[in-house]
Order: structure tokens, then C-alpha cells, then sequence
């Protein structure tokens, strides 16, 4: 099967000369559609960094990546936002919600780049806070909203658009059992939905959720184990 | 098309969700806009008003006077009058003081003596009854006099004076004149208008009448220190007042001694439009200062809310948004406030310059006057603010939005 995503030899070093951190090195790593990931390694390790490129959202120093056949490398700033817009949902490990837009705003973002029209754009938004268990909460800003809330905004936002791809960055980071239990179910009812799911996270419990688990360490890939 | 009109709710709503920065912005163009047009607005009205009240005085009246011994005399007055084009007239006085006597009592004032065409150099007042002097009248030294209403009044206590006799004592003498006119002020109060209240008494004499019985035959003889003349308005006046030096000289052998001198009303104005127009560049500079405070104000405020938002650029851009998408909702947003801001400073400008001009005409309507600013002072105001308020709206926004988005969302 052809891959979604192929990295090859990725390296990402902070700080070249004195003090260098070698955040990726050399790394490489061939995922394809439909699978569910699960990027463990201790804090510092470079999971962030991984997704970071894995999401377009960042260079690496030096690698390539192909990403649905196509070099990611090669393209433009506005080529990789389209990438971004069209093909990938971000969870971000700090929700990254605008503070003066509500909830529903916030879903919207993504459509309104994309140029789907007011209407359409609404009906998706809602129907992604409805997935996530927030319909009653849709005019409210993030800041009256709980952590949990706002991570599953966050999650709505990453899905409103339907993306193919969904980049989630330790989403269960500080929350409670039980909400990490409804997002891990979000999570697997996106990937049953056909969607490519590539979870980052430091806790091997959380990661016992996925079928693949790549662990990383001082930015080196250590072990690449499925479950069976 | 649909999707512009996206940006500008956005915008919109942008701005309304962050009215106190906004606010602020807005406050900075306002301020430079409205500071600059109001003092512009103020200081223009003034000096056109002082400009147009200048310039109803001694229009066309040229002073000669003599710096030495020499004396100018009726000689080379008449000799002037018919040799050089465009000298309308003459005028040479005399003024003693005295004692006039009326029903209502004594009072101070002067007799002024002038020779025929006095009323051609009348400034302030026209004739309201009787009439000005006839040629004869200064011919045969009849002693005939006008005065003006107000003089009237409080030499008699009514104008009903025409025919009256009247006595003025000079040096011992008694003069004793008839009545024939009366006149009255035609300037309304002005800044610079004569105070009437508080001004002498004068009879307006035949000069020649002071000359006979006076004895100042010698006077005349000799000369006068000076005389005014009325100069026509077609002709160069710095040129005509050459050539009557150059005949003054030639005619008392003095050519080249500087014995006489010339002073325009004209040269009066043009030293009084550069002072003028220093008070205008003085306004200017002060308005250009407040201008650039209200920028800088602007520039602060934007500076400061674009690193406030390079957080919001980076979330936009790591979903979707395109540098150019930034741009337009940066562009959008910070043209609606510094329009807005704009129209708001000139209202703010004018509508300040003309409460305080009514303020000031009701408080002394002695320095009444309009505001008035020209468009161009508004356009160049408006250009520039809005300039530095779409400058600093744009440039920071563009730097945060070329950056990566994951650069951008790291800047707190
Ligand atoms: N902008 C940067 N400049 C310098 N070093 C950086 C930068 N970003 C990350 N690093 C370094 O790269 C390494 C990997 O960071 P990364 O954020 O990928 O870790 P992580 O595995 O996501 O950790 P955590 O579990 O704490 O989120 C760390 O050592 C970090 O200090
Ligand atoms: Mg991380």
C-alpha cells in the first residue's frame, strides 16, 4: 500500500554551531491512510517538533517528506497553508484557541479559509461541536470554558473541515480520567470514520489505544511496534 | 467576492471586539487630524481677517517726508501733481491745539487744517450732511469747518448743527468758524479700528484759513515736513515714489543726500504680510508637531497590538490562512479605524474651530473672524495619518505573517 506520509531522513537542529539541539535526527518514517499512531517519548524527546513537520506548520533543517505523492519540501508558503487548510486537523498541546472568538468562531476558522460559504460553514461547525459533546456551549469564549471544553473545541476545529489526516499533540495532556476517555473515543471514532490518526503523547497507557506506537527518543526513532 | 466580504465582517468584528484598542488607535489619528486642522482652521481665519481689515486702510496713500532741512513745499507739491502720471492728489496739514468754546461748555481739541482734496484721504468717515469744502473756500481762507456727528454731540449734544457758529482759540487768538458738514465713521469695530470713544476733538479747516490768521505764512513758505499723496491704483507704485525723490532732490540741489524718503502703505502691508505669514509657518510647525505625536501614537499603539496578535497570525496560518488573507484582514482593520478616525478628526477639527471662533466673537467681537482651512490642508492632514495608521497596521502584520506559523505561535 502506497504511503500517506513518507519522511526520510529528517533532521531539525535548534541553534546550529554552540549549544545545537538536534531535535529530529535523522529520522524516518513511512505512515499510511487509515492508520491510527501513536508517538510516545519522554518530554524533550521531539514528538512536537515531529508533528510540527509532519503538519507542514514548520521546516525541517535538512530531509525530505512526501506527503499523498507530493514534495512537501518544494512548496510555497501559500502551497503549504492550502496543505494545512485542506488535508489537516490540528490538536495543539496548548488548544490554541482565539480568545475573543466563541467556540463556534473558532470552528469556523478553518472554513472560512477554505471559502466555504456562511451558511455551510455554520452547519459543519456545529455538527463538529455536536460530535464533541459541546452543542450547548457554542457561543461561549474559550475563556469560560474548562480545560476539557476547550480541548474539545479544539477538536471540533481540527475536524469541522474534514480533513483526511488528524494531528493531535498530547490532547489528553491535563485532563481528568474521564475526559481523556471521551477524547480517546472522539479519537477512535474519527479513525473508524476512515481518517488517518496520529496521536502524540508521553503516557504508554494513552498509546495502548493505537495500533502502531513509534517511540522516539533524544529525537531518534528507538521502536516502531504494532498491537495486535 | 463573497469571500471580501468576509474580511470586512471580520474586520468588523475584530474592531468591535476590541474596542479599547481600537479606541486607542482611533484616538491617535483623531487627535493629530483635529489638532492640526483646528489650529490650522484658526490661525488661517486670523490672518485673512487681519489680511482684509489691512487692506481697506490707506490703499494708494504714499507719505513723503523730509529727513533734513529741506521742506517740502506746495511748490513741489503742484510741480508733482502735474508732471508725474498717476499722482492724484496732495495732502500737507497743519494742527494746532486750542480751545473750543460752545453753549455746552469748553473743551480740548485741534484745528485741522488741510489743503482742498482733504476728503480724498478720508479713511474712517464720509460725509452724512452739508457738504466738504469748495475750491473757493480755500481759495478766499472763508472760514467755514466740518466735524463729525459724534463731535457734534459733545460739542452741542445733538447733530442739528449745520450753519452753527463755532470758536476755537488758538495761541491767544479766537478763530471763529461756520458749520457746513458733518460726517460720519464707516468702519464697523474691528481689531483694528480707531478708537472714536476716546479721540480728540477735531475741526476740519481750510488750511488756509489757519495760515491767515495765524500767521503761519512762514510755514508755508518754508514748507512742510512731510505731505501725503493719493497715487493712482494702476501704476508701480516704488517707481513713482522714485521719480518724485529724484524731482524733490533735483529741485532743492540735493540729489543723492538722501534729504527725502517715501514710505507706502503698500511697503506697511508687505512688511506686515511677512510677519504674517512667519505667524502662518509658526501655526504650520505647530500643527506638523501635533501631527507627528498623533503618528507616533498610532504607530505605538499598532506596534504593540500586531506582537499582542502574532499569536492570533500564527493560529490563523497553521489553519489555512494565507500571508495575503493576513494582510487583508490587517489592511481591512486598520483602514476602518483610521477612516473612521479620519473623518472623525476633521468633524472633531472644525466643528473645534468654529465653537471656539463663536466663542470668541461673542466674548469680544473685536477679534471676530471665521475659521477657514483650505482642502488641500485637510487632504495632506488626513494622507498622512492615515498613512502611518495603515503603515504600522500593515508592515509589523506582514512581518508576523511571513513568519512560520509554528515561529508565530511560539512569540507570546
Ligand atoms: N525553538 C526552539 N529552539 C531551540 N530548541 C528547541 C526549540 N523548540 C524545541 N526545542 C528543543 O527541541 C527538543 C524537542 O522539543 P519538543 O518540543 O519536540 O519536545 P516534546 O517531545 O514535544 O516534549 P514535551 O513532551 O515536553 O512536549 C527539546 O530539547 C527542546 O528544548
Ligand atoms: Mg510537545
Amino acid at each position: 500500500m502506497e504511503s500517506l506520509i513518507h519522511i526520510e531522513h529528517i533532521m531539525k537542529i535548534y541553534n546550529p554551531g554552540e549549544n545545537e539541539v538536534r531535535a529530529l535526527d535523522n529520522v524516518t518514517l513511512d505512515i499510511t491512510t487509515g492508520e491510527f499512531v501513536a508517538i510516545i517519548g519522554q518530554s524533550g524527546s521531539g514528538k512536537s517538533t515531529l508533528m510540527n513537520i509532519l503538519g507542514c506548520l514548520d521546516v525541517p533543517t535538512s530531509g525530505t517528506y512526501i506527503l499523498s505523492g507530493e514534495n512537501v519540501s518544494a512548496l510555497s508558503d501559500n502551497a503549504l497553508s492550502d496543505i494545512r487548510n485542506r488535508k489537516i486537523g490540528f490538536i495543539f498541546q496548548g488548544f490554541n484557541l482565539i480568545p475573543n472568538l466563541s467556540a463556534l468562531e473558532n470552528v469556523m476558522l478553518p472554513l472560512i479559509y477554505r471559502g466555504v460559504p456562511m451558511k455551510e460553514r455554520q452547519a459543519f461547525a456545529q455538527e463538529a461541536l455536536k460530535i464533541v459533546g459541546l452543542e450547548h456551549r457554542i457561543h461561549h469564549k474559550p475563556s469560560e470554558l474548562s480545560g476539557g471544553q476547550q480541548q474539545r473545541v479544539a477538536i471540533a476545529r481540527a475536524i469541522a473541515a474534514k480533513p483526511p489526516i488528524i494531528l493531535a499533540d498530547e490532547p489528553t495532556g491535563n485532563l481528568d480520567s474521564s475526559s481523556t476517555k471521551e477524547i480517546m473515543n472522539i479519537l477512535h471514532e474519527l479513525h473508524e470514520s476512515g481518517r488517518t490518526v496520529i496521536l502524540i503523547t508521553h503516557d504508554n497507557q494513552i498509546a495502548a489505544n493505537a495500533k502502531r506506537v513509534v517511540k522516539i527518543m533524544d529525537g531518534k526513532i528507538e521502536s516502531d511496534t504494532t498491537n495486535d | 467576492m463573497s469571500q471580501f466580504l468576509e474580511y470586512i465582517k471580520m474586520a468588523l468584528f475584530n474592531i468591535l471586539s476590541n474596542k479599547v484598542r481600537s479606541l486607542l488607535t482611533m484616538l491617535g489619528i483623531v487627535i493629530g487630524i483635529s489638532s492640526v486642522i483646528l489650529i490650522m482652521a484658526l490661525g488661517n481665519g486670523a490672518k485673512e481677517s487681519i489680511t482684509e481689515q489691512l487692506s481697506t486702510v490707506g490703499n494708494g496713500q504714499v507719505m513723503i517726508l523730509s529727513m533734513g532741512n529741506e521742506r517740502i513745499t506746495i511748490e513741489d507739491l503742484e510741480y508733482i501733481q502735474t508732471h508725474i502720471e498717476g499722482v492724484q492728489a496732495y495732502l500737507v496739514t497743519s494742527m494746532p491745539d486750542g480751545t473750543i468754546t460752545t453753549p455746552k461748555g469748553s473743551f480740548t481739541g485741534y484745528a485741522y487744517g488741510c489743503n482742498e482734496n482733504n476728503y480724498l484721504f478720508e479713511q474712517y468717515s464720509t460725509l452724512s450732511n452739508g457738504h466738504y469744502f469748495t475750491k473757493e473756500d480755500y481759495d478766499m481762507g472763508r472760514m467755514v469747518c466740518y466735524l463729525a456727528e459724534d463731535d457734534a454731540i459733545k460739542l452741542f449734544g445733538n447733530t442739528d448743527v449745520i450753519g452753527m457758529p463755532i470758536d476755537i482759540e488758538i495761541h491767544g487768538k479766537i478763530l471763529s468758524y461756520t458749520i457746513v458738514g458733518l460726517t460720519s465713521y464707516i468702519n464697523e469695530s474691528n481689531a483694528i479700528s480707531y478708537d472714536y470713544e476716546n479721540a480728540p476733538i477735531y475741526l476740519n479747516v481750510p488750511l488756509s484759513t489757519l495760515n491767515q490768521k495765524l500767521g503761519l505764512d512762514a510755514i508755508q513758505i518754508q514748507g512742510y515736513t512731510d505731505a501725503t499723496l493719493m497715487l493712482a491704483s494702476d501704476i508701480d507704485t516704488q517707481d513713482t515714489c522714485n521719480q518724485i525723490i529724484r524731482i524733490l532732490e533735483s529741485r532743492h540741489d540735493c540729489l543723492g543726500e538722501d534729504q527725502f524718503m517715501f514710505q507706502s502703505f503698500n511697503d506697511i502691508l508687505a512688511t506686515i504680510n511677512i510677519v504674517i505669514n512667519m505667524i502662518t509657518l509658526f501655526i504650520a510647525l505647530v500643527a506638523a508637531i501635533s501631527l507627528f505625536v498623533g503618528g507616533i501614537g498610532v504607530m505605538n499603539i499598532m506596534l504593540v497590538s500586531v506582537t499582542e496578535r502574532t499569536r492570533e497570525i500564527g493560529i490563523r496560518k497553521a489553519l489555512g490562512a494565507k500571508t495575503r488573507s493576513i494582510m487583508l484582514q490587517f489592511l481591512l482593520e486598520s483602514g476602518f479605524i483610521t477612516m473612521v478616525g479620519g473623518i472623525l478628526g476633521i468633524l472633531i477639527g472644525l466643528g473645534g474651530a468654529y465653537a471656539l471662533s463663536t466663542i470668541i466673537s461673542m466674548a469680544m467681537p473685536d477679534y471676530a473672524f471665521t475659521p477657514s482651512i483650505s482642502l488641500t490642508v485637510i487632504l495632506i492632514t488626513t494622507l498622512f495619518s492615515s498613512t502611518v495608521g495603515l503603515f504600522f497596521g500593515i508592515y509589523p502584520a506582514r512581518k508576523a505573517a511571513k513568519l512560520s506559523p509554528i515561529e508565530a505561535l511560539r512569540r507570546m
